[in-house]
């Protein structure tokens, strides 16, 4: 018969020793490929510094205006840093992918899957936001250039709205994507938005009737005024 | 060709034939103004050429006001006037629509395919809201085409001092430095060229662009002048015309001539640099005195305009402008009243410098033609304060000297224009 000093230390003992057995090589192979993959991460994330560098991509990011963004975010050295850190995170979430799967564990496992399958909505939504940016930025640059052009006081502030409103657009469209409850964000919008154009249509109509007609009379006589220009042709 | 024709226009021309002469006047709701051009057409066919063969070709953009009632309908004057002969050969009318983007390009085009079908010697085209025009300027626009074996004929006028801004701060000038011709009118708008010319114009693939528009005008000069076309000048007296050109939003209109002749620097760049000098062009017609009508010119306006941009604009400046340069603005645009002041050497730099920014892409091409209407109200402004109390002349010896400073320049375009690469650009000036 079995002593209750082995029941009670030994018999648990063995039982720790065997799931040791199983899991430490687990564990030591989820470290080793961390730490493999945070050499890696490095090193690509070094790699394509120097391959954005030699590109002169910042160069190119400067004359498209993300550079003054990048700048203002503050984490970011230049443009080929913050590529650099893509990528070092990119090669990072592949690490932690591959040392959950190697870890074969049913949640690990499960996990690994819910995020692949996640990947394409992921894409979609960084594609999408991409373009809102873009977009909004042209947008936005047509918007400067036909109110300057009209000579509007406030074309700086026009120009602004127009990148929001694309940009907010965008935003929606991109959490629709990742299933994230865009609805709330969209009537939110919506509901600030109407309420925005509400109050200044109230506050210009009651309390400023007199600049409304001033202005419209100012309008009409430059447009008259406008014919007697020269011709530039 | 032929798809530029509408079946009625097609067989009205296999009914004609052959002419000498096509007289092309593009319109579009121009009811008001184009039976005097066409008289004064007419007559001038008549009583100068009076035994050619001749064709009055409107080339219409869907007007809605009567135009092409207006132009068949116009009595055409002759028998009201003592002429010297009279006329063996009438002229024929036709007034047809045009096909492609409306503008006055497409209308032009479709007169260049006019005279190539009918085999004409001399073409002539002529603005359809003209009030000033005479019967004596077919004769100047056609006769050195007939008669002296001339391609091109550029018009010339004693214009306001403050009338044809663009031609005289940006076109005339850099026409003349890019392609040493001192043609003094190059988007003038009333034109004389051969029938090998309208026919060179019609192989080229650009009427889907701004040419198609305002674009036209500029590129028919320099398409003239850079493909080594015996060009010269005729003198009209004072071009007069409708109050109100339809349509002629100053921003699309500069951008549309401003465009085109940057497009044209890309094209003829192999010519462009190789000339280093300028020769003037013969002038047909006797100059003569002519008074002009008065304009009024708010530059309050557009020094405001000009100041606005430079504020709002800043980034979009500052992406295709030298640092130097757009330091330079800011403290001259800065100044109010009598102190507002765009010194020439600064406003050359900036046209180059937006030259070179077209070629190299260095932000969207029309986002760069429409950020310079500011500057060139800015500069407009400047020129007017300079000159109120200038006399004509002086104020083209004032042009004189803009020009001098475009030349001057020229190798800082030329530079520029051949920056092995973008991060070369804005190098240190020669």
């Amino acid at each position: 018969m079995r002593s209750l000093f082995d029941r009670m230390f030994v018999d648990p003992f063995h039982r720790l020793a065997d799931q040791s057995a199983q899991v430490v090589p687990i564990l030591i192979m989820v470290l080793v490929t961390l730490v493999v993959g945070g050499f890696f991460a490095f090193v690509f994330r070094w790699l394509t510094y120097r391959l954005l560098h030699l590109a002169r991509f910042d160069q190119l990011v400067q004359r498209t205006g993300f550079a003054s963004i990048i700048d203002r975010t503050g984490v970011f050295r230049s443009p080929s840093d913050l590529g650099a850190r893509f990528v070092q995170a990119l090669v990072w979430l592949l690490t932690v992918l591959f040392a959950l799967n190697a870890a074969d564990t049913p949640a690990s496992v499960n996990l690994v899957r819910r995020f692949v399958d996640y990947v394409p909505n992921l894409l979609a939504a960084g594609l999408v936001l991409l373009l809102g940016v873009v977009v909004s930025r042209m947008v936005a640059r047509s918007a400067l250039l036909a109110a300057v052009n009209a000579q509007w006081p406030a074309a700086r502030l026009i120009a602004g709205g127009v990148r929001v409103l694309v940009m907010t657009l965008a935003v929606v469209i991109a959490l629709e994507q990742l299933h994230v409850g865009s609805v709330p964000l969209l009537v939110a919008f919506a509901i600030v938005f109407a309420g925005i154009i509400f109050a200044l249509a109230i506050a210009f109509g009651l309390g400023a009737r007199d600049m409304a007609r001033q202005w419209l009379e100012a309008k009409v006589r430059s447009s008259v005024a406008e014919e007697e220009v020269f011709r530039h042709l | 060709m032929d798809d530029l024709f509408p079946t009625e226009l097609t067989a009205h021309l296999e009914q004609i034939g052959e002419a000498d002469i096509v007289v092309g006047i593009p319109s579009y709701n121009n009811a008001r103004t184009i039976g005097h051009v066409v008289r004064a057409v007419s007559v001038g066919l008549a009583k100068y050429f009076p035994t050619r063969r001749s064709v009055i070709v409107n080339s219409d953009g869907g007007s809605k006001d009567n135009t092409k009632e207006v132009v068949l309908d116009a009595e055409s004057g002759a028998d009201d006037l003592l002429l010297v002969s009279h006329p063996v050969q009438a002229s024929q009318r036709i007034s047809t629509p045009y096909h492609g983007l409306p503008g006055k390009g497409s209308a032009f085009r479709t007169i260049f395919a006019v005279a190539k079908r009918l085999n004409a010697k001399a073409c002539v085209v002529v603005d359809s809201d003209l009030r000033s025009i005479t019967p004596g300027w077919i004769e100047l626009l056609a006769q050195p085409v007939l008669e002296y074996e001339y391609d091109y004929i550029a018009p010339y006028y004693h214009r306001h001092k403050y009338d044809g801004t663009i031609t005289n701060g940006i076109i005339y000038p850099m026409t003349r430095t890019l392609y040493g011709k001192s043609v003094r009118q190059p988007i003038g708008g009333e034109f004389g060229f051969s029938g090998k010319l309208a026919a060179r114009y019609l192989e080229k693939d650009v009427w889907d662009t701004d040419v198609a528009r305002f674009g036209i005008d500029i590129w028919m000069t320099v398409t003239a002048i850079a493909e080594g076309f015996r060009v010269g000048q005729a003198y009209l007296g004072a071009k007069i015309h409708d109050a109100k050109d339809p349509g002629a939003d100053l921003t699309s209109m500069f951008r549309q001539v401003v465009g085109s002749f940057f497009s044209l620097m890309e094209s003829y760049d192999g010519v462009w640099k190789n000339i280093h000098s300028c020769e003037p062009v013969p002038m047909f017609g006797f100059p003569f005195e002519v008074g002009v009508e008065p304009l009024t010119v708010n530059t309050d306006r557009m020094i405001h305009a000009a100041q606005q941009g430079v504020s709002d604009l800043r980034e979009i400046y500052s992406s295709f402008l030298s640092p130097q340069t757009l330091v330079d603005l800011t403290n001259f645009v800065h100044r109010n009243g009598q102190g507002f002041h765009i010194p020439d050497p600064l406003w050359v730099r900036m046209i180059y410098e937006a030259a070179v920014a077209y070629r190299h892409r260095l932000l969207d091409r029309d986002h760069l033609l429409q950020s310079l209407v500011p500057l060139y109200l800015g500069r407009t402004a400047s020129f007017v304060l300079e000159v109120t109390e200038s006399t004509a002349p002086q104020v083209e010896e004032r042009i004189e000297t803009l020009c001098q400073v475009f030349e001057t320049e020229k190798p800082y375009l030329a530079q520029q224009w051949d920056a092995a690469g973008k991060e070369n650009l804005h190098a240190q000036p020669v």
